[in-house]
C-alpha cells in the first residue's frame, strides 16, 4: 500500500477513538483543528495557529509548548467528578473542570479560580463569589447555580467510588439516603453561593479546592447518575478531546478559559501504564516526556545516576505509619511496649536500606510543612534509637522481655518495598533484644480484615491527604480508634479535636494541633514511618515539573512547558 | 509370595522402562540422561539447601554486619548480593528447595487426583463419567495462568504459608490433563478380554480398577508429569512477576527475586535477575527434556526402529 | 460418500450445544471463585481510607451484601440477555472492553503465531529430517529453552537491547500517542483501522510496536511448533508411501519436501489451535510486560482490583474463545482428514 501522510483534517475524521467531542461544535474548533492539523504532518510544532487563545484577556499569557506526553500508572476511576476518589481521576479533573478555589504550585493556602473569592464569616458560614462571565466549554454560562448543581448530585448520587464522604458538612448525613442538607448551599444571585455548615469546619474552606468539589455543567450532567467518561464537559484549562480507557486520555486547551491556570501546551496527552517496568524504559529512552507516579526506588536511583534525564523530587504528603492494636488484649494493650517500640525504630535505616533514601523519616504524624506541626516523636524519643531507653521503659513497667508481637504487613499493596521495611523494622526490634518478632503478612484484601480482626500486634499502612490540613492527619488516625478501629480512644484527644476543628485563630489552631501531636507521641497509638516526596522523571526539555511537584500532588499540567 | 501380584507387575514394568530407556539408541538416551543429571543437581541443591547454601535464606547481615546491597560478585559473596542484601547463590540454593517442593506437591496430588478421577470415571461411565468429563473440559478451557492467580489469592490467606497455596493452585491447573489421559485409556483397557474375564469371574470394581486397570493406564503419567513439573515453575515465575509471589521471608522464591530484579535489569545490572532466571530455564528445560527422553523411549511409535533397507530399482523421476 | 459426511454437521451441532452448559459451568466457577477469595472491590479501592460503616455502606450500594444466591441469579439473568454488566471500578461496560481492546489482543497473537511459524517450521523440519543429528540436538534444545525462559524476563531483556542498539525503537504501547489519536475507530482492531485509512505513516508505526512483542511470544510458542513440526515429520518419513518414494529413487530432499512435510502439518495445526490456551497465559505475560493494551492485561488489572463482573466477564469470554477454537480445530480437522469419524 501506499504511504501516506496523516489525514489532515484532525477533528473531522469519522469517529475518532475516544469519540469525537462536544468541542467540535464550538466555535473554537476552527482554530484549533487549524492547531491539531499542524500536528498532523508529524511536525510537533507549538500549537496555536495565530489566532488561537495565546493571549487570553484577564489570564496569564501561556508559554510557548510543543504538545507533551505523561507516562502514569495511576487508572481513572471516573472522569465525573462524582465517582472517584483517586489521584489519576482527580487529576484529569483538575485540568477538565474549575473548582471554586485553587491551590498554585508551592502555596499553601487555596485562591480563587472560578470564584473571586471565599471567606469564613464565621466558623460555619462561608461566602464565595464567582467570577464574572464564566463559561463551560460547550459555551453554556457557568452559574451558582451550576454549583449548586454540583454538590446536591455529588452527595445525592453518592457514588461507590465517589468522594462525597468529604462533604460530610453539608451532607443530611443520611446513610439511606444521602443528599445535601437543607440549606447548606444558598445562592442568591448568580455570582454568590453561601456555604452553612454543619459543624464548625476550618478544613472546609480547602475543601472548595479538590477535584470533588468540581463545578459541572448543570444542562449536561445527569442529576441522579454519573456522566460518561467521554463526555464530561467543565470549564477548566482544558478539555478531553479523546479518552480510549487504559490506554490513553487526550486533552486539548481550552481557549474559552479566562481563569489563571491557562494552559502552556495546545495539546498533552496522557499515556496509561500498568506496570512500573515499561513506564521506566518509555521515559529512559525518552518516549514519554515525563514519568508521573510510579516508579521504583531501585528505578529512580538509577534513572538519577544515568543522568539522560532529570529526577525531580518535591515534597510529598504521603505517609506509611505502624498502628498498634490497642483494643484486643494483645502487647499493644500496654502503653510502655508501644513506646518501648517508637524508642527502638530507626527511621533512617528504614528510608535508606528499604527505599534507596527516596523517602524522609518521620517523626510525627502529621508531615513537615503543615500548620503546627512539631516533630514530637524526635523530642520525646530522639531522633537515633535507643536500645537502653527501650530497656528502661519496659522494666519500669515490669514488662519480661523479649516481648513477643506479630508484625503484619501487605505485600503488593503498597508496593514491593513494603516488605522490606517491614524485614528492617522487624531486624530492627529484634536486635535489641527486647523484642521477638514474628512477620505476617496477607494481600490487602485479607490484610484489612486480619487487622481489624487483631491478627496483627503492629501493623502497617499508608496515607494519602484529601485536603491539605493537619487535621488530616489527626481526625481518621486518632479520634476513637481511628478509621483502622485499632481500639484507641482518649477524651482529651477527642475533645482537643473538636476545638481546634472550629478554631478560626491560626495561631490558637496551631498550638492545639502541636499539643494534639504531643499526645500521640506519649500514647504512641501509631508510630510514624516515613513521608513519601512527590517525584517526576522529565526529559531536559521539559519546565514547570519541579514546581508542580508539592504535597498537594496536583499535577498542573496547564503550567509545564516543553521546549522544541 | 508377600508382594501382591499388581505390585510385582509394577515393579516389573518399572525396570523394563529403565532397561529399555538406557538401551535406547542415540539422542533420546543423552537428553534423557542430560535431563536426568540437570535435575538430579538441583534435587540435591533441595535436599542440602541448609549445607550447600552458605547463608539462609532471609540472612541479609552477618555477625552483625549487614550484606552490601546489589553488589557484584566477590569474596564471601560467589555471586554478589541483591537490592533486598540477600546472598544471592544462597537464595538460588534455598529456592531449588521451594521449587521442587512447589513442584512434587503439586503434581504429585495433582496426578492422584485426576488418575483417580480418571480410572473410576472411564471405568463406571455413564452419567458419572459424562458430568466429570464435562466439568474437567470446562476447568481445561481456563487459561491456566489466570486459574493460577485466582487460587493462589484465594488459598494464601485460606490456609496459610504461600508454599502449600503455590502448590495447590497449581494441583488444580494440571488435574484434567491426567484425567483426560487416563480416562481415554481405561475406556479402552475395558474393553481387553483379560478385564472382561476377571468382570465375569465376580472381581469387584476395585480390585478390576486397582488390579487390572491402573498398571495399563500409568505408563503415560510419568511423561504428563515431567512436562506439567516444567510448566508448574514457568507458571510460579509467572505468579511472582504479578506480585503474587511468595514473600521473600517465608521462602526462596526464584519468581519473586527475579521480578524484584527486573528494575536492576533496567538500569543494566544483569547479575541479581540472571541466576534466578537461569535457575529456571535450566530446570525447566532439564524436566522437559526428562519427558521428552521418557516419551520417546516409551511411545514406540517414536523409537527409531531397526530397519533393513530394501532396494528397489531406480526409476526415473515423473512429473506430477 | 464416507459416513463422515452424515455424521460431521450432526458432531458439530452436538459440540456447539455443549457450548452453553460449559458456559454456565464456567460462570459458575468465576463467580465462586471470585466471592470466596477474600476482599471485594471496596476494600480493595478505598480500604486505607474509610472507617468499617462507610465502607460497608459502599458495599451495600453495590448490593455485594445480598445473599450469594440472589447475586447468582441475577447475574446469570443479565448473563441470559447478553449484559455482562459494566465493571465496578471505572464502570466500563464489559462487551465495550472486549470490542475495544479485544483487538490489540487478537492481533498480539496472531502476529506472535506468525513468528513462531516462521521460526519453528523450518527449524522443526531441518531437525525431523536430520533425526539424531547435532543439528537435530541443537534445535530441539533451543525450541526446550526458548520454551522454558520466563516470557517477561526473555521480553525486558529483548527491551534492554532494543533501547541500547535500536534507540528511538518504540518499546512499549500499540502506537504511538499521535497514531491512537488519529486513526479513526471502525474495527476495533487498529491495525485494521490504519489499513482501512489508508494511513500508511500510522501503519507503519503500529507495526514497528507490533515487532517486539509478538517476537517474543512467537519465541515461546516456537518451542512447541518446533517440536509437533519435528515429531510429525519424523512419523510421516516413517509412513510407507513416503518408504514408497524413497524406494522409487525420489531424492531425500525432495522426499521431505513433497511427501513427509505437507502430511505433517495436518496434525500440527490441530495442535497449534489446541495450544491456543497457552497462548493467551503467554499473551497475559507478555501485555503485562511491553504494556499492551489488550485483555490480559486489563484482565490482571481486574483482579487486583477484585472487580468482579469485569473478571467474570472477561474469564468467560476467553474460555468462550478456547472452546469456539477448538470447535473450529475438530470441524477443520474433519474436513482436512476424512478418516476422522466422530
Amino acid at each position: 500500500m501506499v504511504l501516506r501522510s496523516r489525514p489532515t483534517t484532525g477533528l473531522t475524521a469519522p469517529s475518532r477513538r475516544g469519540r469525537p467531542r462536544l468541542l467540535a461544535l464550538g466555535a473554537v474548533s476552527a482554530a484549533l483543528a487549524l492547531t491539531l492539523a499542524a500536528c498532523g504532518d508529524g511536525g510537533r510544532d507549538t500549537g496555536d495557529g495565530g489566532d488561537g487563545g495565546s493571549s487570553t484577556p484577564g489570564g496569564a499569557a501561556p508559554a510557548d509548548s510543543a504538545p507533551w506526553t505523561l507516562g502514569t500508572t495511576e487508572t481513572v476511576t471516573a472522569m465525573d467528578p462524582a465517582g472517584s476518589y483517586d489521584f489519576g481521576s482527580w487529576n484529569m479533573q483538575y485540568n477538565i473542570f474549575e473548582q471554586l478555589l485553587t491551590i498554585p504550585a508551592g502555596a499553601d493556602e487555596p485562591v480563587g479560580d472560578a470564584a473571586e473569592s471565599c471567606a469564613y464569616d464565621d466558623p460555619q458560614t462561608i461566602t464565595c463569589t464567582l467570577r464574572e462571565g464564566l463559561e463551560f466549554s460547550n459555551g453554556n454560562p457557568l452559574t451558582s447555580s451550576d454549583v449548586l448543581f454540583s454538590f446536591e448530585r455529588n452527595l445525592a448520587i453518592n457514588d461507590p467510588n465517589g468522594s462525597s464522604v468529604l462533604l460530610g458538612s453539608i451532607s443530611n448525613g443520611d446513610p439511606e439516603a444521602q443528599a445535601l442538607a437543607d440549606g447548606a448551599i444558598e445562592t442568591p444571585d448568580d455570582l454568590t453561593v453561601v456555604f452553612n455548615l454543619n459543624q464548625p469546619d476550618t478544613t472546609f474552606l480547602k475543601l472548595l479546592s479538590t477535584a470533588t468539589t468540581s463545578i459541572v455543567d448543570e444542562d449536561t450532567f445527569p442529576a441522579d447518575a454519573l456522566q460518561a467518561d467521554d463526555a464530561v464537559v467543565g470549564s477548566g484549562p482544558y478539555v478531553l478531546e479523546s479518552y480510549q480507557p487504559g490506554e490513553q486520555a487526550v486533552l486539548a486547551r481550552n481557549d474559552s478559559y479566562t481563569g489563571e491556570r491557562v494552559g502552556a501546551a495546545p495539546q498533552i496527552f496522557v499515556t496509561y501504564f500498568n506496570d512500573p517496568a515499561p513506564l521506566r524504559t518509555a521515559i529512559s529512552s525518552q518516549q514519554i516526556d515525563i514519568a508521573w507516579r510510579t516508579l521504583s526506588p531501585t528505578d529512580l536511583a538509577s534513572l538519577e545516576e544515568e543522568g539522560n534525564v532529570d529526577v525531580l523530587r518535591g515534597e510529598g504528603s504521603e505517609f506509611r505509619y505502624w498502628v498498634w492494636q490497642t483494643g484486643k488484649g494483645g502487647p499493644g494493650k500496654d502503653v510502655a511496649v508501644r513506646q518501648a517500640a517508637a524508642q527502638l525504630i530507626d527511621r533512617d535505616a528504614i528510608a535508606q536500606n528499604a527505599y534507596d533514601g527516596t523517602v524522609t523519616p518521620a517523626y510525627s504524624i502529621v508531615p513537615p510543612g503543615f500548620g503546627g506541626q512539631k516533630d514530637s516523636f524526635a523530642e520525646t524519643y530522639g531522633e537515633s534509637p535507643d536500645v537502653d531507653a527501650a530497656a528502661a521503659i519496659l522494666a519500669d513497667a515490669g514488662i519480661a522481655t523479649p516481648v513477643p508481637i506479630t508484625l503484619g504487613y501487605t505485600p503488593t499493596h503498597y508496593g514491593p518495598n513494603a516488605v522490606d521495611e517491614a524485614t528492617e523494622f522487624a531486624g530492627q526490634l529484634n536486635d535489641s533484644g527486647l523484642f521477638e518478632v514474628e512477620l505476617a503478612d496477607a494481600e490487602w484484601e485479607e490484610y484489612q480484615n486480619l487487622y481489624k480482626e487483631g491478627a496483627y500486634d503492629l501493623f502497617i499502612l499508608g496515607w494519602y491527604p484529601d485536603i491539605l490540613d493537619a487535621d488530616n492527619y489527626l481526625t481518621p488516625f486518632i479520634r476513637d480508634g481511628g478509621f483502622f478501629a485499632n481500639g484507641y480512644s482518649n477524651p482529651e484527644v477527642n475533645t482537643l479535636l473538636d476545638t481546634e476543628l472550629g478554631e478560626t485563630d491560626t495561631a490558637a489552631r496551631d498550638g492545639q494541633i502541636g499539643q494534639l501531636q504531643d499526645i500521640v507521641a506519649t500514647d504512641v497509638p501509631l508510630i510514624p514511618s516515613w513521608n513519601g516526596q512527590n517525584v517526576a522523571v522529565a526529559t531536559p526539555q521539559m519546565s514547570g515539573v519541579l514546581e508542580t511537584l508539592d504535597p498537594t500532588y496536583i499535577f498542573r499540567f496547564w503550567d509545564i512547558t516543553k521546549s522544541e | 509370595m508377600s508382594t501382591p501380584a499388581h505390585r510385582r507387575r509394577t515393579g516389573g514394568r518399572v525396570r523394563a522402562t529403565a532397561r529399555r530407556a538406557w538401551r535406547t539408541e542415540g539422542l533420546a538416551r543423552w537428553i534423557l540422561l542430560v535431563g536426568l543429571v540437570v535435575t538430579t543437581v538441583f534435587v540435591l541443591f533441595a535436599l542440602f539447601a541448609p549445607w550447600i547454601a552458605p547463608y539462609g535464606f532471609d540472612q541479609n547481615s552477618s555477625d552483625g554486619v549487614r550484606f552490601p546491597k546489589t553488589s557484584g560478585p566477590g569474596p564471601g559473596h560467589l555471586l554478589g548480593t541483591n537490592d533486598q542484601f540477600y546472598d544471592i547463590f544462597s537464595r538460588v540454593v534455598w529456592g531449588a528447595r521451594t521449587a521442587v517442593l512447589v513442584v512434587v506437591l503439586s503434581v504429585v496430588l495433582s496426578a492422584v487426583i485426576g488418575v483417580l478421577l480418571g480410572l473410576v470415571s472411564g471405568y463406571l461411565g455413564g452419567w458419572f463419567d459424562r458430568i466429570t468429563v464435562f466439568l474437567m473440559d470446562a476447568l481445561y478451557s481456563f487459561p491456566s495462568l489466570l486459574l493460577a492467580i485466582v487460587f493462589s489469592f484465594m488459598l494464601r490467606e485460606r490456609i496459610g504459608g504461600s508454599i502449600l497455596a503455590a502448590a495447590l493452585s497449581l494441583t488444580a491447573i494440571y488435574i484434567p490433563q491426567y484425567f483426560r489421559v487416563v480416562r481415554n485409556t481405561t475406556v479402552a483397557a475395558r474393553q481387553a478380554t483379560y478385564v472382561e474375564a476377571a468382570e465375569a469371574l465376580g472381581a469387584r470394581p476395585i480390585t478390576v480398577m486397582r488390579r487390572y486397570l491402573l498398571p495399563n493406564v500409568t505408563s503415560s503419567v510419568p511423561v504428563i508429569g515431567t512436562l506439567n513439573a516444567a510448566d508448574a515453575l514457568g507458571t510460579l515465575a509467572a505468579l511472582g512477576f504479578l506480585g503474587l509471589g511468595i514473600p521473600p521471608n517465608e521462602a526462596a522464591d526464584w519468581g519473586y527475586d527475579l521480578s524484584r530484579a527486573l528494575d536492576d535489569v533496567a538500569a543494566g545490572d544483569l547479575g541479581p535477575a540472571l541466576w534466578p532466571g537461569l535457575a529456571i530455564i535450566l530446570l525447566v528445560t532439564a524436566l522437559t527434556l526428562v519427558g521428552e527422553g521418557l516419551s520417546e523411549t516409551l511411545n514406540p511409535t517414536l523409537r527409531r526402529p531397526r530397519r533393513t533397507a530394501v532396494v528397489l530399482p531406480a526409476r526415473p523421476e515423473e512429473a506430477p | 460418500m464416507s459416513p463422515a459426511s452424515g455424521s460431521l454437521p450432526r458432531y458439530i451441532a452436538v459440540r456447539l450445544l455443549l457450548v452453553l452448559p460449559m458456559m454456565w459451568v464456567l460462570l459458575t466457577m468465576v463467580f465462586l471463585l471470585l466471592r470466596v477469595a477474600p476482599g471485594d472491590p471496596v476494600t480493595a479501592a478505598v480500604g486505607d481510607k474509610l472507617g468499617p460503616e462507610e465502607l460497608a455502606a459502599r458495599r451495600a450500594a453495590l448490593g455485594l451484601d445480598r445473599p450469594l444466591v440472589v447475586q447468582y441469579l441475577e447475574y446469570l439473568g443479565d448473563v441470559a440477555r447478553f449484559d455482562f454488566g459494566a465493571t465496578i471500578s471505572d464502570r466500563r461496560p464489559v462487551l465495550d472492553i472486549i470490542a475495544n481492546q479485544g483487538g490489540a489482543t487478537l492481533t498480539l497473537t496472531l502476529g506472535a503465531f506468525l513468528f513462531a511459524c516462521a521460526i519453528g517450521i523450518p527449524l522443526g523440519r531441518l531437525a525431523g529430517r536430520r533425526r539424531d543429528s547435532a543439528l537435530d540436538a541443537g534445535i530441539r534444545l533451543v525450541g526446550v529453552v526458548s520454551y522454558a525462559a520466563p516470557i517477561f524476563w526473555v521480553g525486558i531483556m529483548l527491551v534492554g537491547l532494543v533501547v541500547a542498539y535500536v534507540p528511538g525503537w518504540p518499546t512499549f504501547g500499540i502506537a504511538d500517542s499521535e497514531t491512537l489519536y488519529y486513526v479513526p475507530d471502525r474495527t476495533g482492531i487498529l491495525l485494521l483501522d490504519a489499513l482501512l485509512a489508508n494511513d500508511g505513516v500510522s501503519l507503519v508505526d503500529i507495526l514497528q510496536h507490533h515487532v517486539l512483542p509478538c517476537f517474543t511470544l512467537g519465541l515461546l510458542l516456537s518451542g512447541v511448533i518446533i517440536r509437533l513440526v519435528r515429531i510429525n515429520v519424523i512419523r510421516a518419513l516413517d509412513e510407507d508411501y513416503v518408504e514408497a518414494a524413497r524406494a522409487r529413487g525420489i531424492p531425500e530432499r525432495r522426499v521431505v519436501r513433497r511427501h513427509a512435510f505437507r502430511n505433517a502439518l495436518v496434525p500440527v495445526i490441530t495442535v497449534i489451535g489446541l495450544q491456543f490456551a497457552l497462548t493467551l497465559s503467554g499473551a497475559i505475560l507478555t501485555e503485562r510486560t511491553f504494556n499492551w493494551p489488550g485483555l490480559g492485561n486489563e484482565l490482571v488489572t481486574y483482579v487486583t482490583a477484585r472487580d468482579y463482573v469485569a473478571v467474570q466477564g472477561l474469564v468467560t469470554f476467553f474460555a468462550l474463545a478456547i472452546v469456539v477454537v477448538s470447535v473450529l480445530v475438530d470441524i477443520l480437522n474433519a474436513l482436512v482428514d476424512p478418516r476422522v469419524r466422530y
